[in-house]
């Protein structure tokens, strides 16, 4: 019965309850909307990186973070064995990690060639799916002497597909060496940083040149299932490598790690401010309506209506505004938030690869789910039951006779 | 016969620093079941105060105020709005409805707030409204009804809690001349056949010629007590 008539009020003043409505629905979609862009932005991002060079966990020789150097390197079956037979990663792929000078006919770039075991890369990277159909393929078996270089190393070398470069580097023993590849395939990640130092070639090709004893590798990439499964395995596996660096994406990436953070930060902060001016647009249309209700309020407790269930009444008006609100809000979010998680946003138009440049996806895709939606209606019903408080207690103060003579 | 109502020594008194004003001033009465009173005087007078007092909308100064065998003079606030609920039914000058409700809704409003079955809820809420002539309005909301029919409403709401006594304050004051004598006519019918205690405070010359018992106050006593 209260719930009734508490329902019929909040439609008294069509106007004014579609305005709060409205503001409450807005707002909502607003902060989910931001939340989720932000969100997609930062989880593309840390996706992208992971999946094209970072992966979930790296392990390298401690001495080989210092300078890169060649001899700091571990033996894959060192790392293989025990990973295998704890059966903490989905896969792990084995590289050489040689810095050194790739150069055309036309200039040079210092760069860094990655020797890696082609079948085992594409179950750990994505950089296969990097390379368009028309810029062709990642180190296939049938090519001799094959490295994939980015697009932007062939733009300052002036190469394309099928291209004779000379990659030159020092062994093991201090050595220059000298090795001609041809470009068969040129790939493109969201990461411009990655794109200007990164090449390709074969494990098998470029070890020989290298005079490192056999199975030597430098790096290990972990693949884990997700980065929640991350998360829970990189402590292990730091424990089972003791005697070397084993450090998850965040601590590869510090910069990326704290941004997913900024974002949560920012993410509170965002809803924090909606929630406030929705409780100052609650507490003025609970106030006015009211005020407009005195008389009435004070006929009702005249004719028997308890305080308790005055109060009742005014706190249920604000609930079934809020929850109709957030309804609103939600469903608006998830017309407009939906479709955009498949088909992304595409925000190149804005600084065309300027994004990339500083390893952020041009292209966003908004992430959300139900935690969130739950959230954010938790939180919009609390700031509209805390609102509602002061607004039903002038209520609950208000005198019958005061109030019927008004 | 049992006294529904009895005041002794009742006083209301406002103050300021600069005077005193005895709104109700020494007050004893007695008002008897199924009695229909009217309560009158000049503006100013006290009825109004007195009929607020009676119906434990205010508290007196002084005094003691007995309704249905009960001191109400000393109860909390949540006890005299409990007892409001159960022992007093109310008809206001401005018929105070609640717009967004019908007229059924408005009358089942009252017994659905004393936990009243809701059979029972329905059919009292439609025999009252048949009662009052306004059966065939049930479902109008307020604002479609005149407003001698919004105080037949009125009327019908402050029968529906099967109140001891009803308190009627210038119940026609916003009513042209026939609806007037309509809302007379019935809440005349509903006492003599139902027994039902009225008590009106008014200025109208049709309710005192209706009513069977008159006190008229001056300065806030009584000045006349006549039973016709």
């Amino acid at each position: 019965m209260i719930a009734r008539l508490a329902w019929k009020n909040i439609w008294r003043n069509r106007v004014r309850s579609s305005v709060i409505l409205s503001a409450i629905a807005l707002g909502l979609f607003s902060g989910t909307y931001i939340d989720s862009f932000m969100k997609g932005w930062i989880v593309d991002t840390v996706n992208s990186d992971i999946n094209s060079h970072l992966s979930h966990v790296q392990i390298h020789d401690t001495a080989f973070l210092a300078n890169n150097d060649i001899n700091a390197f571990f033996l894959r079956s060192f790392v293989s064995e025990p990973i295998e037979a704890a059966g903490l990663a989905v896969s792990t792929a084995y590289r050489l990690i040689l810095p050194g000078m790739l150069a055309s006919a036309n200039n040079a770039v210092g760069i860094t060639v990655k020797g890696v075991v082609p079948g085992e890369e594409k179950a750990v990277s994505t950089i296969e799916n990097q390379i368009p159909d028309t810029l062709g393929a990642f180190l296939p078996d049938d090519a001799r002497m094959p490295i994939v270089i980015s697009k932007k190393i062939a733009e300052k070398l002036k190469v394309k597909l099928k291209s004779k470069i000379v990659f030159t580097f020092q062994d093991a023993q201090g050595e220059m060496q000298s090795l001609a590849f041809r470009i068969c395939g040129i790939y493109k990640t969201t990461n411009g940083m990655f794109d200007e130092g990164n090449v390709f070639v074969r494990y098998s090709d470029i070890f020989p040149s290298t005079g490192l004893p056999e199975g030597a590798v430098h790096e290990a990439g972990v693949r884990m299932a997700d980065l929640e499964t991350c998360e829970t395995v990189a402590p292990p596996l730091k424990n089972l490598f003791s005697t070397l660096s084993v450090r998850d994406w965040g601590e590869l990436n510090p910069a990326l790690s704290m941004s997913m953070a900024w974002m949560d930060f920012f993410g509170i902060i965002i809803v924090g401010i909606f929630l406030l001016a929705l409780s100052f647009g609650i507490i003025n249309t609970m106030l006015m309506a009211i005020l407009e209700r005195t008389r009435e309020l004070g006929m009702l407790s005249a004719i028997g209506m308890a305080k308790g269930r005055i109060f009742r009444m005014i706190m249920l008006e604000t609930v079934f505004l809020t929850v109709l609100g957030s309804m609103a809000g939600i469903v608006l979010a998830a017309l407009v938030i939906l479709p955009s998680m498949k088909s992304g946003i595409d925000l190149s138009f804005l600084m065309e690869d300027q994004f990339e440049d500083y390893g952020f996806g041009s292209i966003i895709y908004p992430v959300l789910n139900a935690k969130m939606f739950v959230q954010m209606l938790v939180l919009v019903i609390s700031a509209g039951i805390l609102s509602a408080l002061y607004p039903a207690r002038k209520a609950l103060k208000l005198k019958s006779l005061e109030a019927i003579r008004q | 016969m049992t006294p529904i109502i009895e005041t002794k020594n009742l006083y209301k008194i406002y103050t300021d620093q600069a005077s005193e004003v005895r709104a109700v001033d020494d007050v004893s009465l007695r008002i008897a079941e199924g009695e229909f009173t009217a309560i009158v005087g000049p503006s100013g007078s006290g009825k109004t105060t007195l009929l607020n007092l009676i119906g434990g909308l205010d508290s007196p100064t002084s005094g003691s105020l007995y309704a249905g065998g009960k001191d109400i003079s000393g109860l909390s606030e949540k006890e005299i709005i409990h007892f409001r609920l159960h022992h007093i039914g109310f008809v206001f000058q401005a018929y105070n409805l609640i717009p967004v409700l019908t007229a059924k809704e408005n009358v089942s409003f009252v017994m659905e707030l004393q936990g009243r079955k809701k059979e029972e809820i329905k059919r009292r809420a439609e025999e009252l409204l048949q009662a009052v002539g306004l059966g065939d309005r049930m479902d109008s909301r307020p604002a479609k009804l005149s407003g001698g029919q919004q105080q037949r409403v009125a009327v019908a709401r402050a029968l529906a809690s099967r109140p001891q006594f009803v308190l009627a304050d210038e119940p026609t004051a916003n009513l042209d001349s026939q609806s007037a004598e309509n809302l007379l006519d019935i809440m005349e019918q509903l006492n003599r056949q139902e027994g039902i205690t009225f008590i009106f405070s008014t200025h109208d010359p049709r309710i005192m010629a209706k009513a069977k018992r008159m006190i008229t106050l001056e300065d806030g006593k009584i000045k006349s007590d006549v039973l016709k």
